[in-house]
């Protein structure tokens, strides 16, 4: 390939390990759904009446009540409602965290039609004034334009 | 068309997160058109009904579990998997990286910390390899793929499950905690497409996952200080898209969390409602729009790839006809 030429040279995967990794993977997935597709049960024992719990429930719908009533899944679910939410609130978080952070950095950017000489009007129907900064959105409380274009980086 | 920066991932990397992506995508679409069937109803039709929707969720099952081993195999077996285990370690400077974008989002801070930094520009032998959103991602989704993936397969006999739990109603309940697992992600990846769509340098989407970094040249002129970003111009449909489908991103991630609150099954209804869940109408215009910000990602993720393609012949173009681009194209002389 003569135009990798002027590319660098970098370190990846073997050729041999993607293969040989992707036909036992395959193997692997097929094993284990044939595994899984196998779990034998008897059809009669599936719809037949509980009766296991007691009580006035026991009888018709009883299954319903104990299924109700493993607690280790009762409490599964719990936690995971929980770390739903919590993450939930998280990710939320950090969305309005990078939209406010966008916005600064396009303040930053050339707004299409800045810095040309020449006051032609764009015909393609762009905005063709400084639009940045213009409408203060996602609490970032001074404008998103702050032209001071400090040196980045080593803020560490 | 967009900036290209520094590049970041081997080919391999970035072919896995296409298919990836893909698979993710229709397990998304087939599993939640189940799961909140009330508010996407029309999506449970789109593919042939419950039975069909059932299918597909477990054919993309077949290949997220391919996925997922082929990944850990690559991880485990390869010297160049097991050398980015460090890469992906949280260090000291991804929770600084965290606490500087709050600074930087409220004015104190002029700069985003390199750990934070999606555009590199002129500062790339600075940043690491992912940043510190994408460790977290990277964590998020590997334990939620492999959580996912187990209890997938538990359910994939219904009667296999039934005769672990004994009772239809807990078998339904390990159903319902599978997809409760899920919103997590779901959530996270609504994030990911807003995160990696909407950076106004790289809009619309940051072709570092889509193009591998062999294809991208390293020269980089060190002329500026900071990363440039300021040379760049702004995408005339930048501000309307963003804060468009920001609002989408927010309202959709919202409405899924407050779907699986409301389709809980506790394992599953104390009361048995037919119907499941409230048939509430701005539930239901949430949960599609974040629908359609998945259906965004799919089309942004697969436009990254286009871009790969056109960047592939337009380097192959200029090495068949050596004379000096004049479009910016790199044409280095290497001496």
């Amino acid at each position: 390939m003569s135009y990798r030429e002027h590319l660098p040279e970098t370190k990846g995967y073997p050729r041999a390990a993607i293969a040989i990794n992707a036909v036992v993977a395959l193997a692997v997935t097929a094993l284990i759904l044939w595994w899984a597709a196998d779990f034998a049960v008897f059809y009669e024992e599936l719809f037949r009446i509980q009766p296991v719990a007691e009580g006035a429930n026991a009888g018709v719908g009883s299954d319903w009540t104990s299924g109700n009533q493993v607690a280790w899944l009762d409490f599964l679910i719990a936690i995971t409602h929980a770390a739903d939410v919590i993450m939930g609130v998280f990710i939320l978080f950090m969305v309005f965290l990078h939209w406010g952070a966008f916005r600064r950095l396009a303040g930053r950017m050339r707004q299409s039609g800045e810095g040309t000489e020449s006051s032609a009007v764009a015909a393609d129907g762009g905005r063709v004034e400084e639009a940045a900064g213009g409408e203060d959105t996602a609490g970032s409380g001074d404008a998103a334009d702050d032209s001071a274009a400090t040196d980045g980086g080593e803020t560490r | 068309m967009t900036q290209l920066d520094h590049g970041k991932f081997s080919k391999m990397t970035t072919t896995f997160h296409t298919l990836l992506a893909l698979d993710v995508f229709v397990l998304f679409f087939s599993g939640y058109s189940l799961m909140f069937n009330d508010e996407l109803w029309w999506m449970v039709g789109l593919m042939g009904g419950a039975q069909g929707v059932s299918a597909v969720h477990r054919i993309a099952g077949g290949g997220l579990l391919a996925l997922i081993v082929f990944w850990m195999l690559m991880m485990v077996t390869t010297d160049t998997g097991r050398g980015n285990f460090r890469e992906i370690l949280p260090s000291k400077g991804d929770f600084d990286a965290f606490i500087q974008d709050v600074q930087f989002l409220l004015g104190n801070a002029d700069e985003r910390h390199a750990n934070a930094r999606q555009f590199a520009g002129g500062t790339a032998d600075e940043i690491p390899l992912l940043t510190y959103i994408g460790k977290g991602v990277v964590f998020i989704f590997a334990i939620e793929l492999t959580l996912l993936t187990i209890s997938g397969i538990l359910i994939w006999s219904k009667t296999g499950v039934m005769d672990l739990f004994a009772t239809k109603t807990a078998a339904a309940a390990f159903v319902t905690f599978h997809g409760l697992l899920g919103v997590i992600m779901l959530m996270g990846v609504m994030f990911h497409i807003f995160e990696h769509g909407f950076h106004p340098a790289l809009y619309p989407v940051e072709v570092k996952a889509f193009i591998p970094k062999s294809m991208i040249p390293e020269d980089h002129d060190d002329d500026t200080e900071g990363t440039g970003i300021e040379r760049l111009e702004l995408s005339p449909s930048w501000n309307m898209a963003s804060t468009v489908v920001g609002a989408m991103t927010v309202i959709g991630i919202v409405s899924v969390l407050l779907g699986s609150l409301f389709d809980e099954g506790y394992p599953v209804p104390r009361e048995i409602a037919i119907g499941g869940g409230p048939t509430d109408i701005l539930l239901t215009v949430g949960i599609n729009m974040g629908v359609f910000v998945l259906l965004l990602g799919l089309v942004l993720q697969m436009y990254g790839n286009l871009l790969r393609v056109r960047w592939q012949k337009r380097l192959e173009q200029e090495a068949s006809e050596p004379t000096a681009a004049a479009d910016g194209g790199h044409v280095e002389s290497d001496d």
